[in-house]
């Protein structure tokens, strides 16, 4: 019911013939994208929502005169931003200045070519993105937090239960200290209500 | 004159029942003290969960004070700084978070309990009372909480949250009709949610409520340890437990290990996490609304009901809760336990249906 | 030479003595296989000597047996900081409890007329010997810090080396001189077991643990029949011991973990410059986009029109939001008369901002109660819970020499006409005016 609504279409597919294009020519004509297929995918897959903010820098997409949208670069930024539509081999460091830091990943780790390729299976994208790569550093890898909806960005974003056995395990010595401590106050608080209600009932017993 | 006599006599009665001074000493409050063991004993824990988990909110929120700023462009950074620079600071917040979801919990099993064990008849009408006005302060807690991180979802739930208030203008008559609207913008401070609600809200949520709370909450445990426990069934118990050592033992045990479960899922589970990544960016005041905003789980009782129902339903419905609420030591007076217990069965069920299955009850008659 | 003599030769003759000597004298004399209690000649100074030396002893001795029997699971457990440091906080004040300790009873001994009569050299020699041990221990655990961790290079292997008659020096010839003393006094403490009264260690007690206490009294008649009030207070006493040993180690424990946490909660991040930048900027962008909501308000006060946009950047799909005189989200869409189309965005349910994408059926979309709303007639959908329509809004449109081409009221009733040389430069403007009669 909302497709509509939330998915902003256009198409950075034809970036890669853009690339000789005098960046002016780009900005005017706008005819960039996001990639809708791959938010459709992880959507359906994970029963989350998610936007463009988990590849982009801004959460609508590409297009547009905000942070992070084509409309806003400085030509140095546009420079960057032709140089990462280049990248069709796997490979190549890119610093897109539309793409988080998780996109600039992906165009690294596969190209642009295998990455418009797979567009009709974007399923395909987390077999194909490093297996051990995590940006965030949360335990969950890049490929898992793509399938399943969550921030591969943020280290306290990703599926609560994965996280909690993941954390589990990273903190058990703190957690099994801290049951040390608590327990072992807990026992000499209660042996000191203990030890003054004896006190008082002797007392009371005596008088 | 007569009359006026007649009334403030039964007004000292009334008072002098409900606060006995003769028994206004440590030792029949406390050293005498029993502790009835029955089937509903563990009742009796539910109200000591609750207050555990305000003090674990009242020390976690001393710390989080620290670090936020309540303004619309620091607001959602600062928080961000607690979790991410602050040693433990994400450790804390998440703690807050958690056990802010624990004390409503445990709050309304506490109502439900005492319900059932029919623990408002006379003398304890002011305790059941100061309770009920005690749960709707953690609620405002609650609501007032959420908005802090400043974030999409926080914004635009209250945004919707004080809009209804507003909605429900159009069922007042004449004049009256006006008030939830100058109600909502006394609250919201501006014509929308922005600076001026964070920081009424700010205000509300680290100083006014918890002095409330703190209050009524001493009220309340007066009143308790002033008459003692209620028997709870109908069967005068026949074994009881004293108060201090053995109950005091068992609540300090229940306490510590309570604190352990909390701490070990704070630790472990970002209480954000449940939540889709988008809503937790920070608030655009520019762009649309985002989907899924929903309220905490605690008001998805009267949320879903409310997306499914017409609006005067549920405003008549809650009227009539609250009232009941309130009256409830005046209404069930009379009423046997076993209806009480059956009451309170159906509300218990009616909550866990509608936080639990609530989206999916939405999702099935909206489509 | 002086190190295989140290630590090689030492250490079996040492062996040898205190195992053979031990079995000697159990064989020979096992009712001397003890050691002598003094409790009832003085006890004040008993309890508060003896009890910290051995609670004290007897947690160290375990956690040295257990790093040399099980070096890879203390290993792992060490590696842990937080553990790690815990071991080592608990090891330095658990050695300097030993020593208060040692000290008292060396005390005892030497002032109390009574003990000494029943006090050998050997028993002197014993705590000399015990608080010379202690002593570099603690002094370890201060110089040489993190031994737990450590010992598992050194100190480990050189003992199994030993174990396996393979003795290998190399191991602790280049650690601390104090470490070495330490190494060989324990040597010499093995070799005086069996001459002393220390051999007691290999009776220990267990069963004490789970008896009713006793206590060594004076028979007296006075006492006896008194009444139980002496045992109310020992039984509370008995409660208040392990109370305090509880929150004691608990606190202790606690502490440990959160008191430097705590302590660096309100000291607060000293950022690296980097991570000091990024913040710094996005505290800025933040600041600038409430600048920009402060500016655009004022504008809104000051100004009699408000730029929408081009009219030119108007689509018929895609709106454009801006914020109305009312500081309230509005859309501007291009109508299908060519001309602008603005309309509320504001929902009339529960005033959530609405979606600026229009679907086939020409509707816009409100994502919190879904309502549709016709951008044409504003009216919401029949099912959806908003009732009210969406309000459109007046405007102007001027060329960019500021003259008025055409205009629209709120009411939807439109004067003048846009010159089609002119819709590239043109300028879609909102008018305060429009937005009183509104």
């Amino acid at each position: 019911m909302i497709q509509g609504e939330k998915r902003v279409k256009m198409s950075i597919s034809m970036g890669r013939y853009y690339f000789a294009v005098l960046p002016l020519l780009a900005l005017q004509s706008l005819p960039a994208s996001a990639y809708p297929e791959f938010q459709q995918f992880v959507e359906e897959n994970s029963h989350r929502t998610v936007n463009c903010a988990m590849c982009h820098v801004n959460e609508n997409g590409p297009v547009g005169n905000s942070k992070g949208q084509i409309g806003s670069f400085t030509p140095d930024e546009m420079k960057l931003l032709n140089q990462a539509r280049a990248a069709i081999d796997p490979g190549v460091k890119v610093e897109s200045p539309i793409l988080n830091q998780f996109g600039n990943e992906i165009i690294k780790a596969i190209g642009k070519k295998t990455f418009v390729k797979i567009k009709s299976d974007p399923g395909r994208l987390a077999e194909l993105l490093p297996q051990t790569s995590d940006l965030d550093g949360d335990g969950i890898p890049d490929a898992k937090e793509y399938l399943d909806g969550t921030d591969p960005l943020n280290k306290f974003h990703g599926d609560p239960g994965k996280l909690f056995f993941i954390n589990l395990d990273r903190y058990k010595m703190h957690i099994i200290l801290a049951i040390v401590a608590v327990l072992s106050l807990n026992y000499g608080l209660i042996h000191l209500i203990n030890g003054i209600s004896i006190l008082q009932a002797g007392k009371s017993a005596k008088d | 004159m007569i009359d006026l006599d007649r009334a403030t006599h039964s007004l000292t009665q009334f008072v002098s029942e409900r606060f006995p001074v003769e028994k206004l000493n440590f030792h029949s409050m406390v050293e005498k003290k029993e502790v009835p063991i029955h089937s509903m004993s563990w009742g009796y824990y539910t109200g000591g969960l609750t207050m555990f988990f305000f003090m674990i909110q009242v020390v976690t929120g001393l710390f989080l004070l620290f670090y936020y700023q309540p303004t619309v462009s620091d607001a959602n950074i600062s928080v961000e700084y607690i979790s991410l620079h602050v040693a433990g600071g994400a450790l804390i917040r998440n703690m807050h978070a958690w056990s802010s979801s624990c004390m409503i919990f445990f709050a309304m099993v506490h109502l439900l309990t005492a319900f059932a064990m029919k623990s408002f008849v006379k003398p304890r009408e002011i305790t059941w009372i100061a309770g009920v006005i005690l749960l709707f302060i953690t609620f405002t807690f609650g609501f007032t909480g959420y908005l802090l991180p400043w974030n999409q979802i926080a914004v635009n739930a209250t945004k919707v949250g004080l809009q209804s208030v507003e909605y429900v203008g159009q069922y007042l008559p004449g004049q009256l009709s006006e008030v939830p609207r100058i109600l909502r913008e006394t609250f919201q401070g501006e014509s929308s949610v922005g600076q001026s609600t964070l920081g009424r809200f700010y205000a509300l949520h680290v100083v006014i409520l918890p002095l409330l709370l703190a209050a009524l909450l001493g009220l309340h445990l007066l009143s308790v340890q002033l008459h003692g426990m209620s028997q709870g069934v109908d069967q005068p118990a026949k074994k009881f437990e004293k108060f201090i050592s053995i109950f005091l033992f068992k609540d300090l045990t229940l306490w510590a290990t309570v604190f352990l479960g909390l701490f070990v899922v704070a630790m472990c589970v970002p209480f954000d996490s449940i939540l889709p990544y988008p809503l937790l960016a920070p608030f655009n005041a520019l762009g649309a609304t985002p989907q899924g905003i929903k309220p905490e789980w605690y008001f998805f009782f009267v949320y879903y009901p409310l997306e499914l129902l017409p609006f005067w339903v549920i405003l008549v419905a809650s009227t009539v809760v609250v009232g009941i609420l309130i009256l409830t030591p005046w209404i069930f007076k009379g009423t046997s336990r076993r209806t009480l217990g059956f009451i309170a069965s159906a509300a218990a069920a009616y909550l866990v249906i509608m936080t639990v299955f609530g989206e999916q009850i939405y999702e099935f008659f909206k489509h | 030479m002086i190190d295989s003599l140290l630590f090689v030769a030492l250490p079996y003759l040492a062996i040898f003595v205190g195992v053979f000597g031990s079995i000697y004298r159990m064989r020979t004399a096992p009712m001397t296989y003890s050691s002598l209690s003094s409790q009832f000649l003085e006890s004040k100074g008993l309890m508060w000597g003896s009890l910290p030396w051995h609670i004290g002893i007897t947690v160290i001795l375990l956690a040295h047996v257990i790093a040399f029997l099980a070096p890879g699971f203390w290993q792992s457990l060490v590696s842990h900081q937080a553990v790690l440091q815990a071991v080592e906080s608990i090891g330095l004040g658990l050695s300097i409890l030993c020593l208060l300790g040692l000290i008292i009873l060396g005390l005892r001994r030497l002032t109390s007329a009574k003990l000494q009569a029943v006090t050998s050299v050997m028993d002197l020699v014993v705590i000399l010997l015990l608080l010379l041990q202690v002593g570099l221990g603690t002094a370890i655990a201060v110089h040489c810090k993190w031994g737990s961790a450590w010992c598992s290079g050194t100190t480990t292997p050189y003992l199994w080396s030993l174990v396996t008659f393979q003795p290998d020096v190399s191991h602790v010839s280049d650690l601390p001189l104090l470490v070495k003393a330490h190494i060989v006094g324990a040597w010499l403490f093995i070799l005086v077991i069996p001459f002393s009264r220390l051999v007691h260690m290999f009776a220990v007690p267990v069963e004490y643990l789970f008896r009713p206490p006793q206590n060594v009294v004076w028979t007296n008649p006075r006492k006896f029949s008194a009444d139980n009030q002496h045992f109310v207070r020992e039984e509370a006493r008995r409660h208040f011991m392990r109370a305090f040993a509880g929150i004691a180690f608990g606190g202790f424990l606690l502490s440990i973990g959160t008191f430097r946490n705590v302590f660096s909660f309100f000291f607060g991040p000293r950022l690296g410059r980097e991570e000091e930048t990024e913040l710094m900027e996005l505290r800025l962008s933040r600041l600038e986009s409430t600048v920009g909501q402060r500016k655009l308000e004022l504008e809104r006060q000051a100004s009699n029109y408000i730029l929408v946009g081009k009219l030119a950047e108007l689509s018929p799909a895609n709106g454009k939001y801006f914020i109305d005189f009312k500081m309230q989200p509005a859309i501007a869409f291009k109508g299908k008369d060519e001309l602008p189309l603005l309309i509320s965005a504001k929902c009339t349910h529960l005033g959530c901002t609405v979606g600026n994408q229009v679907d086939q059926q020409g509707r816009i979309l409100c994502p919190c109660h879904v309502s549709y709303f016709d951008i044409v007639s504003g009216e919401p959908n029949a099912e959806a819970p908003a009732k009210a329509p969406l309000p459109h809004l007046g405007w102007v449109i001027m060329d960019d020499g500021g003259k008025v081409l055409a205009r629209r009221d709120a009411g939807g009733k439109t004067t003048g006409a846009v010159d089609p040389k002119l819709r590239e430069t043109a300028c879609v403007y909102i008018s305060k005016d429009q937005e009183g009669k509104a």
